[in-house]
C-alpha cells in the first residue's frame, strides 16, 4: 500500500484528537485525545520507516510509547489527586496559572 | 573517597524515607556525623604543600559534550568542605531534638541540600559545578516554602521563596549560558571540554571575557547576596525555618564568593582586572549597606542576614584584591561567617523560643536566668563583630591587608565596616541579653540538647581563633595559584612591599636616614638654658 | 627559668583564672572565686617579679627578649607569630598592672561580697588583667592589637556589670564602639607599617624604621597619626574622651582598676613602645603633646564642676593622662612612665576611698549630698587625703615628683615646648583646687544623715532604690548590690588594699627623686636609649627649682579650695552666679557629647533610617519592581494568552506548530 494512506490516517487521527483536545473540557477525556495525538504520530513514524526500510522510525515509536505510558501514569495520578482534593474535573475552572 | 562524602547524606536521606517517623531526625544526624567524620578524614589527609588537586575523581560522564564528572579536593574548597559537614550535623541535630512537621521529607531536603553543597565545592567541571549549583536550590525551595512560616503583614513563605527562586535561578540561567559559551569559545571548533583546569590554561579571548564574567558574578552576587541584589534576602530569611537558614546562610552563600576563587579568576583573568574596581564598588557598598541595614533593623532575623551581606562584602572585597593575602583572608573568613552565623541563628531560634518574638524592641533582660547561653551568644557575638583575637579578626585583616596594598582607598572605606559591626553586632546582644526584661517573658538555661549543638560550634570558633594558621597554611598554595591568573602585565604584582622593602643590612648607609634630622637640629642642651 | 617563661607564666595566670572562674560559677562558693581571683593576680605579680629579677641579672643592653609560642597566621608573606617581647618597658608595666590589680581584687572581695554577680566579676577582672598584660607584653602589632580590643572587650563588659541599668549598657555601648573606632586606627596603622616595612614585630620595626623613613616623611607622619587615635581611644583624650565619664556606671573597683590605674594609661604605653615613630614624626609628636595638653586643660574645668564624686575624679584621671601623653610625646619618656605608676598608685585609691563612701551613701554619688565623713569613715578619709595629696602633688608625695619631672624636661627642651611647663603648671593649680573641692565637701562638715547613722550605729541600714540618672528602679537581683553596704572599716581586705596604696601614693615617689636615685630613668634607660631626645635632660638644678614652683602651686591650690569650700563655703555659689554661662559651659562638659551626636550618630542613624524607608523601598524594592514593570508591561500584553485555559495552550502550541512546519514547507519549496 501507498504511504500516503498512511499519512492521511494519521494526520486524520491527529485532527480528531487536536480537536478534541480543544473542544473537551474534561481532563480525562483531554488525556485520551493527547495520546490519540501521541499515536497518531507514532503511525506516522512506522509508515514512514517501512517506507524508507531501516528500523529508526520504529524505534522512536516505542520511545514514543513508553513517554506516553509515563504521561499517561502522571496524568492519571493528577487527576486522581484532583478529584481526591474535591476540585472540579474541568480544565476551564482550573486557571491557577492565569497570569 | 570523595564519592563516599558526596553522596553520603544523599543515602541516608533516602534510606531514611523508610523509617518511623520519629527514628528519621536522628536517622539524618546520624549520616550527616557521617559525612564529617569522612570530611574530617579528607582534611587530616590533606597534603598542604601540594599546589594540585588531591583525592581525585574523574570520570567521563557525556563524553558526546565533554562533560566529565570530576570531582577534587585542593586549598580553596577543603576547609568549606568541613565546613558544610560541620554546619549540616549542627543543623540536622538541632532540627531533630525538635518536632519537625513530615519530619521525612524535611531530613530528605536537608540531605539533599548537604549533597549538592558539597557537589558544588568539590565539582572540578564548569557544568558539574553548574548542575550542583542549581540543585542546591531545590531543596531550600521546599524547606522554605514548606516549612517556612508567614509573616504578619509580609509575603507568605511561599511567595518570598517564589521571590528568592526567581532570582536566583535568573543568575543561575545566565551562568549556565556563560559556561556552555566559555567551552565552546575555548573549543574553537575542536573536542569540547568543560574541565575547569582545562579551560584554565588557555583562557578565551578578552571580549568573550568581558561579558561571560558578568554571567558568572551575576549568579554569584545574588547567591551572597550582593549590594542591590539582595532583595529577595529580607523576606527568604523572614520566612525561612531557622535550622535550614542556618545552614543556608552559613553554607550556601559562601558558593558564591568560593565560585569567583575557583570559576571566574582563574578563566576569566582578563575580565577580573579589567572589572576589579566595579566588583569592589559593589563589595563595598555591601559592607556599607549590610551594615547600616543591620544596625536599623528590628527583627532579630534581619540583623543577622544584613550583617551576612555586609560580611560576604569583606570576602568579595578579599578575593578583588586580586592579591595571595586577600583571597587567603577571604577563604578564612567565609569559614569564620560560617561558623559564626550558623551559631547566631540557632541562638536566635532559641531566643524566639523564649520570648515568642523576633521584634528586638520587644526582648531584653534574658541574660539573667540563663548565663551559659548568654556567654555563648556573647562569644557569637564578638565573633561576629571580628574583635581582634578571633579568627574572624584574622580574616578580616588578611583581607584588609592584601586591599590595602592593592587599593588603599577602598580599605579606608571597607575599614569604617568593621566599627559599624560593633555597633550592630554589639546592639543585637546587648537588646536580646541585657536590659530589662519585659513582663511577661520567661527567660531559662539553654538545654543540654542545644548545648549539644551550640557548644561545639562555640568551640570551633575559640578554636579558630587560637590557631587561624590551620586553615591560611592549607589555602595558601591553592589559593596563589587561583590569584595567579590574574597577574598579567596589566595586573600589577599584587605583592608591592617588596617594592619598598628596605635595604638590606649590608647596604645600608653610614647615616640613619630618619635620624640625620635630629643630628642638625638637636644639639646637645644648652646647660643655660636649662636651668632657670 | 629564662625571663620570658616568667613573662609567659604571667599571662597564663589570670586567663587561667578567668576560665576557672567562669566554668566554676555554679559549683564554686562566691568567696573561692574571689580568692581564686586574687591568687591568680597575686601570681602573675610574683611571676612578673622573677622575670625583673632575671632582668636586671643581664648587661643593660642586652635586656630584651622575643619569644614565641607558635605561628598565629603566618601566610602571603605576613608573618604574624603568637610571641612576646620583654623589655624594662614591658616589664615596668606588667609590675604596675599585676601589682594594683592584686589590690583592687583584693579590695573588690570585700567590695562585691553582697554582689550576686560576684563570679562573673571576677571572671571579667582577671580576663581584663590578662588582656591588659597581652597588650604590654605583645611581640607585634598585631597581638597589641588584639589585647588592646581585649581590654576594650573587658572595659565594655565590666561598665555594663549591672546590665539592668539602662544607663551602664549605654555607657558600655558608648566605651566599646569608640574604642573600636582607636582599634581601627591601630589596625590601619598596622598596615601601612607592613605596607612600608613588611614586618609586625616590634624588634623589626623599630631596628627598620630609621633606614626606610625620612624625619617628617608623611609615611611615618600618618603611622603615627592613626597610632595616636588609637592611643586617644583607650586613652579618653580629645575628642574621644566622652566615654571615660560614662564608664563611671561600672561598679567602683572597675573604675579604679580599669578607668583609672591601668586600661586607660595603654595609649601612653603605646607612645612609649613606639617612641622610636614618634622620633622620626616630630609634627604627629607634637600633636599629640597638644592634644595631651589640651586634655588635661579641659578636663581640668570639667573637673570643677562636677557633682558626680566618681564623675568628678573620672575627669581628673583625664587629665592626669594628658599630663603623661604629653610627656612622653615631647620625650619625657621616663617621667610619664614614672607619673604613669605614681598616678595608678593615688587614683586607685582615692577611687577605692570614693567607693567606700558611695558604699555609705548607698549608691549615691552626689556630692550635693555629703557631708561629714571625716568623722564617721576615719579610715576612708585618711586614705582619701593620702590620695588627694598626691594627686594635687603636695610636696614630698609620689604625684609631686612625677608630675614636675615632665614639666622639668618641657622646660629643659626649649622653645615652644616651654608652653607646655606653663600651662602645665596652671593645670597643676586646677588639679590641686579640684582635688581638694572633693575632700573639703566630703569629709569635714555636720555629717549628713547617712553618716550621722553610721556614727550612730555603726553601718547604714536603707538603701538608695533609683538610679539617680533615669530615676528608674535598681534592679538588685542581678547583682546591683542591695541593702548591704561594703565599707572599708568593716571590710579587712578594702583596708589592706587601700593601706598599701596609701603608702606607696605618699612614698613611692621617692625611688625618682632628682639628684638621688633616679631608679626608674635608670631602669627604662636601654629602652629610650635609640631616641636623640633622652639627650635632653634637666639640670639637677633646674629641677629642684621646678620642683619648689610646683610645690608653691599646689599648696596654693589646696589654699584656694579650702578658702572656697571651708572657710567662706558660701563663695562658690555666689561664682556660680556671677559666671552662669561659663558654669552651663563648663557642666555641659563643653558639649562634646552633644557635638559627637549632632555630627556622627545622627547622621549615622539619619542614613540607616533613610536607607531602610525610603531606598530599601524605593531602589532596591525598586529595582525589582522596576524590572517587574517592565516583565509585567510586556507580561500583561501577553496575558490575554496566558488566560490558565489549559485548552488555548494547546491551540496556541498547534498554531505555533502549524505555523513552523508551514514556514518549514514554504522555505524548503
Amino acid at each position: 500500500m501507498n504511504v500516503e494512506w498512511y499519512i492521511v490516517l494519521s494526520s486524520l487521527i491527529f485532527a480528531v484528537g487536536a480537536m478534541g483536545l480543544l473542544l473537551r473540557r474534561s481532563p480525562v477525556v483531554i488525556l485520551l485525545c493527547l495520546e490519540l495525538m501521541l499515536n497518531a504520530g507514532n503511525l506516522a513514524l512506522v509508515a514512514f520507516s517501512r517506507m524508507v526500510g531501516n528500523q529508526q522510525g520504529q524505534i522512536f515509536a516505542i520511545v514514543v510509547m513508553v513517554v506516553a505510558a509515563c504521561e499517561v501514569v502522571v496524568g492519571l495520578g493528577l487527576i486522581v489527586a484532583i478529584f481526591r482534593r474535591k476540585l472540579p474535573l474541568d480544565v476551564d475552572a482550573l486557571r491557577e496559572l492565569r497570569g | 573517597m570523595i564519592n563516599a562524602l558526596l553522596w553520603t547524606p544523599l543515602a541516608f536521606g533516602l534510606i531514611g524515607l523508610f523509617l518511623p517517623r520519629r527514628l528519621a531526625g536522628w536517622w539524618a544526624t546520624l549520616g550527616a556525623v557521617a559525612t564529617l567524620g569522612i570530611a574530617i578524614s579528607l582534611v587530616a589527609g590533606f597534603d598542604s604543600g601540594a599546589s594540585g588537586l588531591q583525592d581525585t575523581v574523574d570520570v567521563n560522564w557525556i563524553p558526546g559534550l565533554g562533560v566529565d564528572y570530576s570531582l577534587g579536593i585542593d586549598g580553596l574548597n577543603v576547609f568549606l568542605i568541613l565546613l558544610t559537614t560541620v554546619l549540616w550535623t549542627a543543623g540536622t541535630a538541632f532540627a531533630a531534638f525538635r518536632q519537625q512537621d513530615r519530619p521525612h521529607l524535611f531530613f530528605l531536603m536537608m540531605l539533599i541540600g548537604e549533597t549538592a553543597t558539597l557537589g558544588s565545592f568539590l565539582a572540578q567541571d564548569l557544568l558539574l559545578f553548574v548542575l550542583f549549583f542549581d540543585l542546591m536550590l531545590v531543596p531550600f525551595y521546599f524547606l522554605f516554602g514548606a516549612w517556612g512560616s508567614d509573616r504578619e503583614g509580609g509575603p507568605s513563605a511561599s511567595a518570598a521563596t517564589l521571590k528568592m527562586i526567581v532570582y536566583t535561578l535568573i543568575g543561575s540561567l545566565l551562568m549556565l549560558v556563560g559556561a556552555i559559551a566559555t567551552a565552546i569559545i575555548a573549543a574553537d571548533g575542536g573536542h569540547i571540554t568543560f574541565s575547569i583546569a582545562e579551560l584554565a590554561k588557555h583562557p578565551i579571548g578578552e571580549g568573550s571575557q568581558r561579558w561571560i564574567f558578568w554571567f558568572f558574578a551575576a549568579a554569584f552576587l545574588v547567591k551572597m547576596p550582593a549590594f542591590l541584589l539582595h532583595g529577595w534576602m529580607p523576606d527568604a530569611y523572614r520566612a525561612a525555618p531557622l535550622p535550614a537558614l542556618a545552614v543556608f546562610s552559613g553554607v550556601l552563600a559562601k558558593v558564591g564568593a568560593y565560585g569567583f576563587l575557583r570559576v571566574v579568576l582563574p578563566l576569566f583573568p582578563a575580565a577580573t582586572i579589567e572589572f576589579q574596581e566595579v566588583i569592589l564598588v559593589i563589595a563595598l557598598a555591601s559592607i556599607l549597606y549590610g551594615s547600616v541595614m543591620a544596625f536599623t533593623q528590628t527583627n532579630v532575623r534581619l540583623i543577622a542576614g544584613y550583617s551576612s551581606v555586609a560580611q560576604l562584602g569583606f570576602i568579595t572585597a578579599g578575593i578583588f584584591a586580586l592579591s595571595a593575602d586577600g583571597s587567603d583572608g577571604a577563604i578564612l573568613q567565609m569559614v569564620n561567617h560560617g561558623l559564626v552565623v550558623a551559631p547566631l541563628f540557632v541562638i536566635i531560634a532559641l531566643l524566639v523560643e523564649r520570648t515568642g518574638t523576633e521584634d528586638l524592641r520587644e526582648m531584653g533582660g534574658m541574660a539573667m536566668k540563663a548565663p551559659v547561653l548568654a556567654a555563648l551568644f556573647l562569644i557569637v557575638t564578638l565573633a561576629t563583630l571580628a574583635m581582634p583575637g578571633s579568627a574572624n579578626f584574622v580574616g578580616e585583616f588578611y583581607i584588609l591587608n592584601g586591599l590595602f596594598d592593592s587599593k588603599i582607598v577602598f580599605a579606608f572605606v571597607a575599614i569604617s565596616g568593621v566599627a559599624m559591626s560593633a555597633y550592630y553586632a554589639l546592639r543585637l546582644y546587648q537588646r536580646t541579653m541585657h536590659n530589662r526584661k519585659p513582663a511577661g517573658l520567661i527567660s531559662r538555661e539553654i538545654s543540654w540538647r542545644d548545648g549539644i549543638v551550640l557548644v561545639p560550634l562555640v568551640l570551633c570558633i575559640l578554636g579558630l581563633a587560637l590557631y587561624p594558621q590551620l586553615i591560611l597554611k592549607r589555602t595558601d598554595t591553592s589559593v596563589a595559584r587561583s590569584v595567579a591568573a590574574t597577574e598579567g602585565p596589566s595586573g600589577g604584582s599584587p605583592k608591592t612591599l617588596s617594592a619598598k622593602r628596605p635595604p638590606s643590612p649590608g647596604e645600608q648607609p653610614t647615616q640613619l636616614r630618619g635620624v640625620a634630622f635630629w643630628e642638625t637640629h638637636l644639639t646637645a642642651p644648652d646647660p643655660t638654658k636649662a636651668s632657670q | 627559668m629564662s625571663a620570658t617563661g616568667w613573662a609567659w607564666l604571667v599571662l597564663l595566670f589570670p586567663l587561667l583564672g578567668s576560665i576557672v572562674i567562669a566554668l566554676g560559677f555554679k559549683v564554686l562558693p562566691s568567696k573561692a572565686a574571689g580568692a581564686i581571683g586574687t591568687l591568680a593576680i597575686g601570681l602573675a605579680f610574683a611571676c612578673g617579679v622573677a622575670a625583673l629579677i632575671n632582668l636586671l641579672g643581664e648587661a643593660p643592653d642586652a635586656r630584651h627578649h622575643a619569644s614565641a609560642l607558635w605561628d598565629y597566621a603566618s601566610v602571603a608573606g605576613l608573618n604574624i607569630k603568637l610571641g612576646i617581647y620583654l623589655d624594662p618597658l614591658s616589664t615596668f608595666m606588667v609590675l604596675i598592672v599585676t601589682g594594683v590589680s592584686t589590690l583592687i581584687h583584693l579590695y573588690s572581695f570585700g567590695y562585691m561580697q553582697s554582689d550576686e554577680g560576684y563570679h562573673r566579676f571576677f571572671s571579667y577582672l582577671n580576663f581584663f588583667v590578662f588582656s591588659m598584660l597581652l597588650l604590654v607584653l605583645a611581640g607585634n602589632f598585631v597581638l597589641l592589637i588584639v589585647g588592646w580590643a581585649f581590654v576594650g572587650f573587658a572595659s565594655y563588659a565590666l561598665i555594663s556589670f549591672w546590665y539592668r541599668r539602662a544607663t551602664a549598657t549605654k555607657a558600655g555601648m558608648k566605651a566599646f564602639v569608640i574604642n573600636v573606632v582607636g582599634d581601627i586606627g591601630l589596625v590601619l596603622a598596622a598596615f601601612l607599617i607592613f605596607r612600608e616595612l613588611g614586618t609586625f614585630e616590634y624588634s623589626e620595626v623599630f631596628a627598620k624604621a630609621p633606614h626606610v623613613f625620612h624625619t617628617n616623611e608623611w609615611t611615618v607622619t600618618a603611622i603615627c597619626l592613626l597610632l595616636l587615635v588609637g592611643a586617644f581611644a583607650k586613652s579618653a583624650q580629645l575628642p574621644f574622651h566622652t566615654w571615660l565619664p560614662d564608664a563611671m556606671e561600672g561598679p567602683t573597683p572597675v573604675s579604679s582598676l580599669i578607668h583609672a590605674a591601668t586600661m586607660v594609661t595603654a595609649g601612653v604605653y603605646l607612645i612609649a613602645r613606639t617612641h622610636v615613630l614618634f622620633v622620626l614624626a616630630p609634627t604627629a609628636a607634637d600633636i599629640a603633646a597638644f592634644v595631651g595638653l589640651a586634655t588635661l586643660l579641659v578636663a581640668g574645668t570639667i573637673a570643677l564642676v562636677m557633682t558626680d564624686l566618681k564623675r568628678a575624679i573620672a575627669y581628673s584621671t583625664m587629665s592626669q593622662i594628658g599630663y603623661m601623653i604629653m610627656g612622653v610625646s615631647i620625650g619625657a619618656y621616663s617621667a610619664g612612665m614614672f607619673h604613669l605608676m605614681t598616678h595608678a598608685f593615688f587614683k586607685a585609691l582615692l577611687f577605692m576611698a570614693a567607693g567606700s563612701i558611695i558604699a555609705a551613701m548607698a549608691n549615691n554619688q552626689n556630692i550635693d549630698d555629703m557631708k561629714g565623713f571625716g568623722k564617721a569613715m576615719r579610715f576612708t578619709s585618711i586614705t582619701m587625703l593620702c590620695g588627694g595629696l598626691a594627686l594635687a602633688a603636695f610636696p614630698g608625695t609620689s604625684g609631686f615628683f612625677s608630675k614636675d619631672e615632665i614639666l622639668a624636661y618641657a622646660h629643659a627642651r626649649g622653645g615652644m615646648y616651654d608652653i607646655f611647663q606653663i600651662l602645665g603648671y596652671f593645670g597643676a593649680l586646677l588639679t590641686a583646687i579640684y582635688t581638694f573641692r572633693l575632700i573639703f565637701r566630703v569629709l569635714p562638715g555636720k555629717p549628713c544623715p547617712e553618716a550621722q547613722e553610721l556614727i550612730d550605729t555603726g553601718h547604714v541600714h536603707h538603701a538608695h532604690p533609683f538610679n539617680p540618672a533615669t530615676g528608674e528602679e535598681e534592679d538588685t537581683g542581678v547583682g546591683f548590690p542591695g541593702a548591704d553596704h561594703h565599707i572599708a572599716e568593716q571590710s579587712w581586705p578594702m583596708r589592706l588594699a587601700m593601706g598599701v596604696l596609701a603608702f606607696l601614693a605618699l612614698f613611692a615617689g621617692l625611688i625618682q627623686v632628682p639628684g638621688l636615685d633616679d631608679v626608674v630613668t635608670k631602669f627604662l634607660d636601654p629602652v629610650f636609649a635609640d631616641s636623640p631626645l633622652t639627650r635632653i635632660v634637666p639640670s639637677v638644678g633646674a629641677s629642684w627649682v621646678g620642683l619648689a614652683i610646683g610645690a608653691a602651686i599646689s599648696i596654693a591650690g589646696i589654699g584656694i579650695a579650702y578658702w572656697l569650700y571651708v572657710a567662706r563655703p558660701e563663695t562658690p555659689a555666689m561664682l556660680i552666679e556671677r559666671l552662669r554661662p561659663l558654669h552651663t559651659f563648663l557642666i555641659n562638659k563643653w558639649y562634646f557629647d552633644e557635638a559627637i551626636d549632632f555630627l556622627i550618630v545622627r547622621p549615622a542613624l539619619a542614613i540607616g533610617r533613610f536607607a531602610n524607608r525610603t531606598f530599601e523601598r524605593l531602589v532596591v524594592d525598586g529595582l525589582i519592581s522596576g524590572t517587574e514593570d517592565v516583565v509585567g508591561g510586556s507580561g500583561r500584553l501577553v496575558r490575554v494568552v496566558q488566560s490558565g485555559f489549559v485548552r488555548s495552550y494547546a491551540l496556541l502550541l498547534l498554531v505555533g506548530f502549524a505555523g513552523l512546519a508551514l514556514y518549514f514547507l514554504l522555505s524548503s519549496s
